[in-house]
């Protein structure tokens, strides 16, 4: 009888690499933060028969679709909602990365509109990016509203999210994701807008026909469903001593509130043709923005995901816990947009993949206030069975791309 | 003496690409198109950069080249993943005039040194990547700009000439593709530490950049890649068949881009010319004698 | 009608230098054209080019392993072409002072220096001379020196812009064989040479543009006429 390797996360058994891009059947979905808990099933990306994944599927769909018609439709909405008694008419969440910087300057500069844009902050800012923020707002000349969550909270959630589930982004993905909407709601602002389309990366492929962010992602109906850092909120508040109040900023709007004031999320990707490597070139010449002289840590890239001291441990942490690193995403970005090769994805996967965060680890278990031995202890034991063994002391993926 | 510009192609694959810190690398033509042009308007040299070789540990434009050599009579140089002293000699073979190693050469100094003595000091060319450190020092870089090696900038150019090196290529990545103009400091302490020539490359944005390299950073050569590519694109259609492989993105919109001031090598040479730099120019041919 | 011979040249391989640029440079002009370490081939050949970079000592160890000294410097004495580029110019003169004294080819009498040598100012130059420099016809008094009518370096300009790598150059000793000058910081030195059958460059002619070609194109033209060059 065959010794089945137990699968953590309840993650697929097999490990199955798309034949187009470099992801792997292993790669999580997005998924409701404030429900994640340790004995979550992960939601994970899907492979079709013929060995490719939605998100190259989904890059394909790209190629037909219509973009003139598409861009009418943005028109047509923009004309909707576009407000001239001086107001904002709508909202652009981000935090100075190119993203958000093209979404926020072509909406203002090329389509006439007059977004507010809201900034959720990155856990601990990295000196690029907050000149980035910075350029973003003064020379891309936006208005911004900056959200800064109680500090000792954050802290302690952002340590119990990488104690229970370690993932260490989650306070930021939460407070990133349910920030816009409360915005929207308090500022009066219905309509919002996010960049891509979440289906770029993989996410199920049945939402990329209407550019609706769904609604799941950011409403919730009772406190008893939220989960935050693994722990549920009674709990949080009854074992840590905190207030309803302090744990506000991580929870979503409420569902009424939101029905009532009629908030409308698009992603712009499905009106713009979205290429990553353009909206880098975009904000370079209109938002000020710069990219890293050095490559980061565990990937190739120079542009992406520069802003916050954590984002090198978090993709460490999705390479323990799926066997995907930072260069597996940014590679399979590039190739199915075509400007990287399979082969030479391949080679920058394995060259770079896994990489340990080095530069800001000190500072950022200083931060929690975690051990490192006791964070690289949490790190073993997140390693599954089906992913990884032991040679010679050294961890080894069973399973590399090729 | 006489200022040479050297136009820098960095291919990937069948592409000429142009990146930003070595990165970021968007599709703009077919490097033969670019090399063509450039020598009809004067280039004094090209250089040719395989940016993916190191990547893989082989470089494959050695075809390019073979193709470039026979119709482009002014020196080429080219770089990108070379290893040993068969690599040399084969792009040498394929038509190359000099080449240039840059992480075979940290990884393994004694190259340099063998290399040139088999082929010649002037064929070897040494290319060192530098990125500023917080500290205000520099940093060797590696693989087209990926790979820290702890390895301090100036002691290096200087082992470097000790070693047999012909000639040095400074490339700031720090100014590489923003078009802020070169790292005067940079480029000034190396040329003054050695006794070869420098040439300096990485930054340029406008036209004045080039000329102040020259004048204050006191670079030998000037290697330059945004300003005259975004000019050859904005100019002259390079709608090949890309389908392929690459961010073709660009090329379908044809712009330049803002962060550079491009201009053609006439205006370069123009503008050093009236500003005291000797280079080469086109003469006038005098009747018979 | 009757068919004719196409000339061809044989570039000498020794082993060092780039030798496809020449070879390139003269099928761009029409001339048909062999790489060869071969004695036979190269005494059969129209036209012999010895091209070269590298150290003179190794040039000359080289030369000797392949038994060509004698060969080149009978050719030197025949009325077939011979040219001479960058090292090779070098190679014709007696001596070389890289690294010790090195014997040449000895078919024009002079010697080999290094820029930087004891003999000139002490100026602060860089070293290999990497780039384009002028040359120019010689003037010498009262003689009417200085024509390229009839040179290889006919139809060019005076000042014409050339390609030059080396760090040493060659100074003849019978001023009369120089054919242009050119200078580099505080030394002038003899950029070409023509002595009878002889034309030497220490320029790459196959590197200097469209106007390096023009030199290749003369070439053609002394090998079809099968004439010799004549002096002034």
């Amino acid at each position: 009888m065959a010794n089945k390797l137990e699968a953590y996360y309840r993650l697929p058994q097999d490990v199955v690499f798309c034949k187009r891009c470099v992801m792997s059947n292993q790669r999580p979905s997005s998924y409701p933060e404030f429900k994640h808990k340790r004995d979550r099933k992960t939601p994970t990306l899907h492979i079709d028969q013929e060995g490719v994944c939605d998100a190259c599927r989904y890059a394909q769909q790209k190629e037909q679709i219509d973009w003139e018609s598409r861009e009418q439709e943005l028109v047509k909405l923009l004309d909707k909602y576009r407000r001239d008694d001086g107001y904002y008419d709508c909202l652009v969440p981000g935090s100075g990365g190119k993203d958000s910087a093209y979404a926020a300057h072509i909406l203002k500069y090329k389509y006439d509109m007059h977004p507010l844009t809201v900034t959720w902050p990155p856990i601990l800012y990295t000196d690029i990016g907050w000149q980035n923020f910075r350029n973003w707002i003064e020379v891309g000349g936006f208005d911004n509203v900056t959200f800064k969550p109680n500090g000792k909270v954050h802290r302690l959630l952002t340590r119990l999210a990488i104690e229970n589930l370690l993932h260490p982004f989650q306070t930021f993905i939460l407070g990133q994701k349910n920030l816009a909407p409360k915005m929207a709601i308090q500022y009066g602002i219905p309509l919002i807008f996010y960049g891509e389309s979440e289906a770029e990366y993989g996410n199920p492929i049945a939402e990329t026909s209407t550019s609706l962010r769904d609604k799941s992602y950011y409403t919730m109906h009772d406190l008893s469903e939220i989960y935050l850092g693994g722990v549920s909120v009674p709990e949080l508040i009854e074992q840590y001593d905190l207030s309803l109040n302090d744990l506000m900023a991580y929870l979503p709007a409420d569902y009424r509130q939101l029905e009532a004031a009629e908030i409308e999320v698009h992603y712009l990707g499905y009106y713009l043709k979205w290429t990553p490597q353009e909206s880098y070139y975009y904000a370079v010449e209109h938002t000020g923005f710069n990219a890293n002289p050095v490559r980061t840590e565990g990937t190739y890239s120079k542009y992406n995901s520069l802003d916050d001291r954590i984002d090198g441990l978090h993709y460490y942490t999705t390479y323990l816990k799926f066997g995907l690193g930072r260069a597996s995403y940014d590679a399979s970005q590039e190739i199915r947009n075509k400007h990287l090769m399979r082969e030479e994805g391949v080679a920058l996967v394995r060259r770079f993949d896994g990489e340990f965060p080095e530069r800001y680890f000190q500072e950022v278990v200083d931060y929690i206030g975690m051990e490192p031995e006791h964070f690289l202890e949490l790190c073993d034991k997140a390693r599954s069975p089906h992913l990884w063994k032991q040679e010679n002391g050294e961890w080894r993926l069973r399973h590399q791309v090729s | 003496m006489n200022t040479r510009i050297i136009p820098r192609l960095d291919i990937k694959g069948p592409n000429l690409v142009k990146g930003i810190h070595l990165e970021g690398l968007r599709v703009l033509g077919k490097p033969e198109h670019f090399a063509r042009y450039y020598y009809q308007q004067g280039a004094d040299e090209l250089i040719y950069m395989d940016v993916v070789a190191s990547l893989y540990g082989r470089n494959s434009l050695l075809e390019i080249v073979e193709r470039t050599s026979r119709e482009i009579f002014i020196p080429l140089t080219v770089g990108g993943g070379l290893r040993t002293l068969d690599d040399i000699r084969n792009a040498l073979r394929a038509g190359a005039d000099k080449v240039s190693l840059n992480t075979a050469a940290i990884h393994n100094p004694n190259l340099i040194k063998a290399a040139s003595q088999r082929f010649g000091s002037s064929t070897i060319l040494v290319s060192i990547e530098a990125i500023k450190k917080p500290d205000g020092c520099y940093e060797a870089y590696t693989d087209n700009g990926r790979e820290s090696t702890g390895v301090e900038v100036f002691e290096w150019a200087i082992k470097v000439a000790e070693l047999g090196a012909g000639e040095i290529m400074v490339t700031s990545i720090d100014r590489e593709g923003t078009g802020k103009g070169f790292d005067l400091k940079l480029t000034r302490r190396i040329a003054e530490s050695v006794p070869i020539p420098v040439i300096a490359c990485g930054g340029a944005g406008k036209i004045s950049d080039v000329y102040d390299v020259i004048s204050q950073g006191k670079a030998d050569a000037v290697s330059i890649a945004s300003i005259l590519h975004y000019n050859f694109v904005k100019h002259h259609d390079t709608s090949d068949d890309f389908s392929g492989e690459g961010n073709i993105e660009y090329l379908r919109g044809r712009r330049g881009l803002s962060t550079i001031q491009d201009a053609t090598l006439p205006e370069i040479k123009d503008y050093l010319t009236q500003h005291g730099v000797q280079c080469r120019h086109p003469i006038t041919r005098a009747a018979h004698v | 009608m009757s068919d004719l011979q196409q000339p061809t040249v044989a570039i000498v391989d020794y082993g060092m230098g780039n030798l496809f640029s020449v070879k390139h440079a003269c099928e761009a002009v029409g001339l048909p054209a062999v790489i060869t370490s071969s004695k036979r081939e190269i005494l059969a050949a129209e036209a012999v080019i010895l091209p070269g970079v590298g150290a003179f000592g190794d040039a000359m160890d080289a030369l000797r392993r392949l038994d060509l000294v004698t060969v080149l410097q009978d050719i030197a004495v025949s009325e077939k072409l011979f040219v001479g580029i960058c090292l090779g110019m070098q190679l014709l003169m007696s001596e070389s002072r890289e690294f010790g004294v090195h014997k040449g080819l000895g078919i024009i009498e002079g010697a080999v220096l290094p820029f930087d040598s004891p003999l000139r100012e002490n100026r602060k130059l860089k070293v290999p001379q990497v780039t384009w420099n002028r040359i120019y016809k010689v003037k010498t008094e009262g003689l009417h020196h200085g024509s390229w009518v009839h040179t290889p370096l006919e139809g060019l300009p005076d000042g014409e812009f050339m390609y030059f790598v080396h760090s040493y150059y060659a100074v003849p000793l019978d001023d009369s064989v120089l054919l242009s000058t050119t200078r580099y910081g505080h030394i002038e030195f003899a950029s070409s040479l023509r002595y009878r059958n002889i034309f030497a460059c220490q320029f790459h002619p196959e590197r200097s543009g469209p106007q390096g070609l023009q030199i290749y194109r003369n070439l053609v033209s002394f090998i079809q006429d099968r004439s010799v060059p004549k002096e002034e």
